[in-house]
C-alpha cells in the first residue's frame, strides 16, 4: 500500500463519516491544548511583567553591604540594564522643633527599571505618573510628611548635614510594597546628593540593591555566575512579595492542571472514537486481506493512515487553537488593561506535540490490533475479533498520559498526584458501577416497560456499561474537580483580601495617645484591627546556648532562614489572633503567670527549637527567659499584622512599649491621615491600599483566566461524552432496529434509551461525585495548600446533574437511530 | 503447466470447545484442476465454508497440507499466505462484503490499487460495465439492491485476474429470479476468464451446473 492508496482510503473514510469523530477529538486536543497554553503563555508574561512592578526590576540583588562594582559589570556585560537604590532610615529637621523619623530611598538614574512613580503638588492626592526623578539638591516627600513636619512645597528641610528643597509629593512608589516593616514614611533623594548628608557611617544600617532588567535567560545566568552567597541576596517576585508570588504559583498551578485535564479528555475522546474506527474497521481488513493486503501492508497503511490524519488534525488545531485564543484575548480585552506580549514557540510545539502524542498513545493501540484480524471474518464473523490486547491499549494510554503530564506541568508531584488519583479512582469507579448495575437490575424488576427494557439493556451489556460508567464519570468527576477547585481558590483569594481589609496601619503609638487615636478613627471608620504592643528586643541564647552559637549549630552550613540574634518587634497578647492556628502545645490562659513565648511555626523550625526549649531575650538592656509554650501557623498573606514571637501578657506588661493598630479608610477620606499626623506626629502611618488594589487586580485576571480554563476542559468533557455514545452507538442500533422490527413503538425505544442513558448518568455521577471529593480533598491539601472541606450539595448536582447531561448528550447523539426506519438499520449491519 | 491447481492431502480442522474439542475437518484429500468447476455442497455446519476458507488461504488446518497455484499454503506465514491471495485468488460472499464507505468503482478498483496497478480506474469500469452496472459506478452500496451489490462483488472478484474464484454461497441472500441472473453472470464470467470456480452452495441446480460436486458431511467428503 502505497501513500496516495492510503490517502485516497482515508478521504473515502471521511467522506463516509467514518473518521470524523477522530479527527474532531485529535484537533480539539490540539486546539484546547495551544489555546489555553497561549493563553496562559501570554498572560502570565504579562502578570510576571506586571508584577515586576512590584519590585522596580525584574530582579534585584539586595545586601546590607555595598554592591560590588564587578556586579555591575557583569550584568552590563550581559546586556542588563541596572539601577542602584540604598534605603535607611534617618531623622529630618525642619527649624528647630519639628523633627521625624523617615526612610530615605536614594535613587540613580534609570529608576525605577519597572513601572512607575506617581507625584502630586497637593499631599493625600492620587498623582500622576512621571518619569522624571528628584533634581540635584531636591527630595520628594511622602504626603504624611507634610503636616507631620508641617512644610510645603519649596521649603528645605535637613537630612544629617544636607539642606535639600522639597520639590514634589511622591504618592506612589513601584516597591513599596517589599515590606510591611519598611518603617517610617518615605523620603525620595538622588544618590549623588548622599555623600553631603554624611549619614551613611560605618556601621549605619543600611539596604542596598541593584535593581536588574533583561532577559530572563541572561537574568538567570548572571545569578549563577556572581558571588552572592552569603552577603547578597537574589530577589525576584515570587520571594519579595510571597501574597503575589503564591497566587501567582497556585493560579499557574490551577491552569496547568486544567490544562492537564483537558489533555486527558480529549485523549480519553481520541481513544474512543479510534477504538470505534477500529471496530468498524474489522470488515475492511478482513476484505483487504483476502483481496491480498497482507498484515505488515495492513499495519503500514494504518500508521501512514494514523500520521496523515495526525497531520491534518494538528494543523488545523493549531489554527483552531490560535485562533480561539486570540478570540479569548478579544473577549477579555476590556477585562485586561495590561498589553499582552507575544506568544513564544512553546505553546506552538506543545500542541503540535500533544496531537501526535494523542495519536501514537491512544488512537495506535486499536489501529495496530488491525494486522490481527483474519480474513476468515469475511465468511464466519464470529472469527478474528478478539479484542486488542488491554496491556497494549492501556500501557501506551498511561505512558502517553504520563510523558504529557510531565512535560505540560514540568511538575511530577502534580502528575503524580493527577494519574494516582485517576487510577485509583478508576478502580474504585469499577466496583462501585458494577454494584450499581447489580443494583439497578433489581429495581428494574419492579419497573415500567421502558424502563426494564432499559435496566435490562444495561444489565445485558455490563461490561461495556461499567466501562461506559467509568469513562463518563471520569469525565463528570474531572469537571467537578475543576469546578471545586476553582471555587475554593476564588474564595481564598477572596478571603485573603477582604473588601474591607484593614489598608491603613499605625505604629508608635505611645499608651498616652492610644485613646484619642481610638476616637479618631472612630470617627472615619468602624472597621478596626486588634491593638498590639510594641517592643524591640533580639534573642541572646537558646536553651542556655548563646545565640550565635546555636545558629551555627542549626545551620553549620549558614544559608537563608531567619536569624536567631536579629531584633525583632515582640508583642505580647492574652489570647491568640483570630486567624493563627497553633500547631504544637497550647495556648497560656488569660491568668498565666509563667513566662512563656509562643513562636510562628516556620520560624522555630528554621531555628530548631520546640515547645519547652526556653529562650533568654535582651528586651530594652533586661534580660528575660521565656520558655516555649507553643508553636503557631499564620498566613503571610493575609494583610494583618503578624509576629513571629508573642509572649504571655505577665512577661512585658511592665516595659515601655508602643501600640501598633490597623484600620479601614475610604479612599475619599484620606484627608483623615493629615489631620491624625498633624494631632500626633509622632506616630507611624503606613498605607497599604495602593498595595492591595494592585493585589486585588491581580488576582481579578487570574480568575478570569481559571473561568476560561474550566470552559475550555468542559469543552473537552462534552467531546468524550459524545465520543462514548458514539462508541456504543452500533450496538445499541441493532438492539434497537430489532426491537423495533419485533413491534417496538419509537416511543418505547425512545423512552428506553432515556432511562437508559438517565441511569448511566445517575451511576457515573455517583462515582464521580466519589472520585471528586477525594481527588480535591488530597489537591487542596497536598498541592494548593488550602483547607479541605466536604461538598454535601454536589452529592445532589453530580448524580443529577450527570444524568441530565448524558440524557441530553445521549439523545442528541442518537436522534436518528430512533428515527430511522429499522429496515435500514438493519440492512446496515450486514 | 500443472493441472492440478488445488490439491489438499489429509487435512483436519479441529478447534477447542467448552465441551472438548471439535472436529470440523477430518481427512480431506482433494484435487482440483485448472478450469473446472466445482460445488461443495452439504448440510449447515458440515464444514464446507470452513473447507472453503482453508482452500482459499485464509485459515490453516490443524494438520495435512494445502497447495494452492504452486504454493503450500500450511507452509506459508499469514504474510506469504496473503501475497498468494492477491496474486491468485478471487472471493464472491453470500453477504457481498462491499466496503460501505466506497461506492461500487471504488470497491472494484480495489485489487487493482492494493498491487499499485495504474489501470485499476479503467479496468474496473470496464468490469462494472460488463456486469451491467456502467451506470451506477458512483453509488454506494447502500444506495444498491442486494443484487446490484453481488454483481458489485463479481466485477471486484474477477478484477483481480484471479486463477481460482471461491464463492460461498453467492445467492443466499438473493431471491430466485436475482440469484439465478447472479450465477449465470457468475458462470459467463468465469468461462471467459478461464478461472477455476470453487463454489459452497446448498442449491442443488447451481451444483448441478458444475462439473464436479463434492459433498460433505461432519466434515468428511462421501462423494
Amino acid at each position: 500500500m502505497n501513500l496516495s492508496f492510503v490517502l485516497r482510503l482515508a478521504w473515502r473514510d471521511w467522506r463516509g463519516g467514518e473518521l470524523g469523530l477522530l479527527v474532531i477529538a485529535l484537533m480539539v486536543a490540539v486546539g484546547t491544548v495551544t489555546a489555553v497554553s497561549l493563553f496562559v503563555d501570554r498572560l502570565h508574561q504579562a502578570l510576571i511583567d506586571e508584577s515586576s512592578d512590584f519590585l522596580a526590576a525584574d530582579r534585584y540583588i539586595g545586601s546590607g553591604q555595598a554592591i560590588p562594582d564587578d556586579f555591575r559589570n557583569a550584568a552590563l556585560a550581559r546586556g542588563l540594564d541596572i539601577s542602584d537604590t540604598m534605603l535607611f532610615p534617618s531623622m529630618v529637621f525642619v527649624g528647630d522643633d519639628k523633627n521625624q523619623l523617615v526612610s530615605v530611598k536614594a535613587v540613580d538614574g534609570g529608576y525605577p527599571l519597572r513601572g512607575t512613580l506617581k507625584t502630586a503638588d497637593v499631599p493625600f492626592t492620587p498623582g500622576s505618573p512621571t518619569t522624571d526623578l528628584p533634581a540635584a539638591g531636591e527630595v520628594w516627600l511622602d504626603s504624611r510628611l507634610f503636616p507631620a513636619l508641617g512644610v510645603s512645597l519649596g521649603d528645605t528641610i535637613e537630612v544629617g548635614f544636607a539642606a535639600l528643597r522639597v520639590g514634589r509629593v511622591l504618592t506612589q512608589e513601584p516597591d513599596r510594597g517589599g515590606s510591611m516593616y519598611d518603617l517610617g514614611p518615605r523620603l525620595l533623594m538622588r544618590m549623588a546628593d548622599v555623600p553631603a548628608t554624611q549619614v551613611v557611617q560605618p556601621g549605619s544600617r543600611i539596604s542596598y540593591r541593584l535593581l536588574l532588567r533583561g532577559e530572563d535567560s541572561q537574568l538567570e545566568a548572571l545569578k549563577d555566575e556572581l558571588p552572592l552567597e552569603p552577603n547578597f541576596w537574589w530577589r525576584g517576585i515570587r520571594e519579595s512579595s510571597p501574597s503575589i508570588g503564591s497566587a501567582l504559583d497556585r493560579a499557574e498551578s490551577f491552569l496547568l492542571l486544567g490544562g492537564l485535564l483537558g489533555v486527558l479528555l480529549a485523549g480519553v475522546a481520541v481513544a474512543l472514537s479510534a477504538h470505534r474506527y477500529a471496530r468498524r474497521h474489522y470488515d475492511h481488513v478482513g476484505i483487504l486481506k483476502t483481496l491480498g493486503a497482507t498484515p505488515n501492508q495492513i499495519l503500514i497503511g494504518y500508521l501512514m493512515l494514523l500520521f496523515a490524519i495526525g497531520t491534518v488534525a494538528v494543523s488545523l488545531g493549531l489554527i483552531i487553537g490560535g485562533l480561539l485564543h486570540l478570540a479569548i484575548v478579544a473577549i477579555l480585552q476590556s477585562l485586561i488593561p495590561m498589553a499582552l506580549p507575544m506568544p513564544s514557540a512553546r505553546p506552538w510545539l506543545l500542541g503540535a506535540a500533544t496531537g501526535f502524542i494523542c495519536s501514537l498513545a491512544f488512537a495506535l493501540p486499536p489501529l495496530i490490533h488491525l494486522r490481527n484480524i483474519s480474513p476468515m471474518r469475511v465468511i464466519r464473523r464470529d472469527i478474528g475479533a478478539a479484542p486488542p490486547s488491554q496491556i497494549i491499549s492501556y500501557g501506551a494510554a498511561a505512558a502517553g498520559s504520563l510523558g504529557l503530564l510531565i512535560w505540560y506541568s514540568g511538575s511530577l508531584r502534580l502528575t503524580a498526584y493527577t494519574l494516582i488519583g485517576t487510577l485509583g479512582v478508576m478502580l474504585l469507579f469499577g466496583v462501585l458501577a458494577t454494584l450499581l448495575l447489580r443494583g439497578g437490575r433489581v429495581i428494574g424488576m419492579q419497573a415500567g416497560s421502558g424502563w426494564r427494557l432499559a435496566l435490562a439493556g444495561l444489565q445485558r451489556r455490563r461490561r461495556e456499561n461499567t466501562a461506559q460508567i467509568m469513562i463518563f464519570g471520569l469525565a463528570i468527576m474531572l469537571l467537578l474537580i475543576l469546578f471545586l477547585l476553582r471555587t475554593s481558590l476564588l474564595d481564598e483569594w477572596r478571603n485573603q483580601v477582604p473588601e474591607s481589609a484593614p489598608n491603613h496601619f499605625i505604629l508608635n503609638i505611645s499608651p498616652a495617645d492610644v485613646a484619642s487615636i481610638d476616637s479618631m478613627i472612630a470617627g472615619v471608620s468602624d472597621q478596626k484591627g486588634g491593638l498590639y504592643p510594641m517592643i524591640r528586643g533580639r534573642v541572646i541564647e537558646a536553651n542556655g546556648v548563646a545565640a550565635e552559637e546555636w545558629e551555627k549549630r542549626v545551620r553549620p552550613q549558614g544559608g537563608d532562614g531567619p536569624r536567631l540574634r536579629s531584633g525583632r518587634n515582640l508583642t505580647w497578647a492574652a489570647d491568640p489572633p483570630e486567624d493563627n492556628r497553633i500547631v504544637d502545645g497550647e495556648w497560656w490562659s488569660a491568668d498565666e503567670t509563667r513566662a512563656l513565648v509562643s513562636l510562628e511555626d516556620d520560624y522555630a523550625r528554621d531555628l530548631g527549637l520546640s515547645v519547652g526549649d526556653t529562650l533568654t531575650f535582651d528586651i530594652a538592656g533586661e534580660i528575660v527567659e521565656v520558655e516555649i509554650s507553643n508553636l503557631r501557623h499564620l498566613d503571610w498573606e493575609s494583610m494583618r499584622p503578624n509576629f513571629f514571637i508573642i509572649f504571655s501578657p505577665s512577661v512585658l506588661e511592665d516595659f515601655p512599649a508602643t501600640y501598633m493598630t490597623s484600620f479601614f479608610l475610604e479612599p475619599d477620606k484620606k484627608q483623615f491621615l493629615n489631620d491624625l499626623l498633624a494631632k500626633h506626629p509622632t506616630i507611624t502611618v503606613i498605607e497599604v491600599d495602593a498595595i492591595i488594589a494592585q493585589l486585588r487586580s491581580i488576582i481579578a485576571r487570574v480568575s478570569q483566566a481559571v473561568e476560561l480554563i474550566l470552559s475550555l476542559v468542559v469543552a473537552s468533557g462534552c467531546l468524550v461524552l459524545i465520543a462514548s455514545i458514539q462508541a456504543s452507538r452500533d450496538a445499541r442500533m441493532s438492539e434497537h432496529a430489532l426491537i423495533r422490527a419485533l413491534g417496538g413503538t419509537r416511543k418505547l425505544i425512545a423512552g428506553s434509551l432515556a432511562a437508559e442513558f438517565a441511569v448511566l448518568g445517575l451511576f457515573a455521577g455517583i462515582v464521580a461525585v466519589v472520585g471528586a471529593e477525594v481527588t480535591v480533598a488530597i489537591l487542596q491539601s497536598q498541592v494548593f495548600e488550602l483547607k479541605m472541606n466536604a461538598h454535601p450539595w454536589l452529592w445532589l448536582v453530580g448524580p443529577f446533574g450527570g444524568a441530565g447531561l448524558i440524557l441530553l448528550v445521549g439523545m442528541l447523539g442518537t436522534r436518528s437511530l430512533i428515527s430511522s426506519p429499522p429496515i435500514i438499520v438493519l440492512r446496515g449491519l450486514n | 503447466m500443472d493441472r492440478v491447481v488445488i490439491k489438499t492431502a489429509d487435512v483436519d480442522k479441529i478447534v477447542p470447545t467448552a465441551e472438548g474439542e471439535l472436529t470440523i475437518l477430518d481427512a480431506i484429500d482433494l484435487e482440483i484442476n485448472a478450469g473446472e468447476a466445482i460445488a461443495i455442497v452439504g448440510a449447515s455446519g458440515s464444514g464446507k465454508t470452513t473447507l472453503l476458507g482453508i482452500l482459499a488461504g485464509l485459515d490453516l488446518p490443524t494438520s495435512g497440507t494445502v497447495v494452492l497455484g504452486g504454493a503450500e499454503l500450511t507452509a506459508l506465514n499469514e504474510e506469504e499466505r496473503a501475497i498468494v491471495r492477491g496474486q491468485q485468488v478471487g472471493f464472491v460472499f453470500q453477504t457481498f462484503q462491499l466496503l460501505g464507505s466506497l461506492t461500487a468503482l471504488e470497491n472494484v478498483m480495489l485489487p487493482g490499487e492494493l498491487r499499485g496497478e495504474a489501470s485499476a480506474a479503467d479496468d474496473a469500469r470496464e468490469l462494472l460495465t460488463k456486469v451491467g452496472l456502467g451506470a451506477r459506478m458512483g453509488h454506494y452500496p447502500r444506495q444498491l439492491s442486494g443484487g446490484e451489490q453481488q454483481r458489485v462483488a463479481i466485477a471486484r472478484a474477477f478484477a483481480s485476474r484471479p486463477k481460482v474464484l471461491f464463492a460461498d454461497e453467492p445467492t443466499g441472500n438473493l431471491d430466485t429470479v436475482t440469484g439465478a441472473k447472479v450465477i449465470d453472470l457468475l458462470f459467463d464470467l468465469n468461462a471467459e476468464f478461464e478461472t477455476t470456480l470453487v463454489l459452497v452452495t446448498h442449491d442443488d441446480r447451481i451444483a448441478a451446473r458444475c462439473q464436479r460436486i463434492v459433498e460433505i458431511d461432519a466434515g468428511r467428503i462421501i462423494s
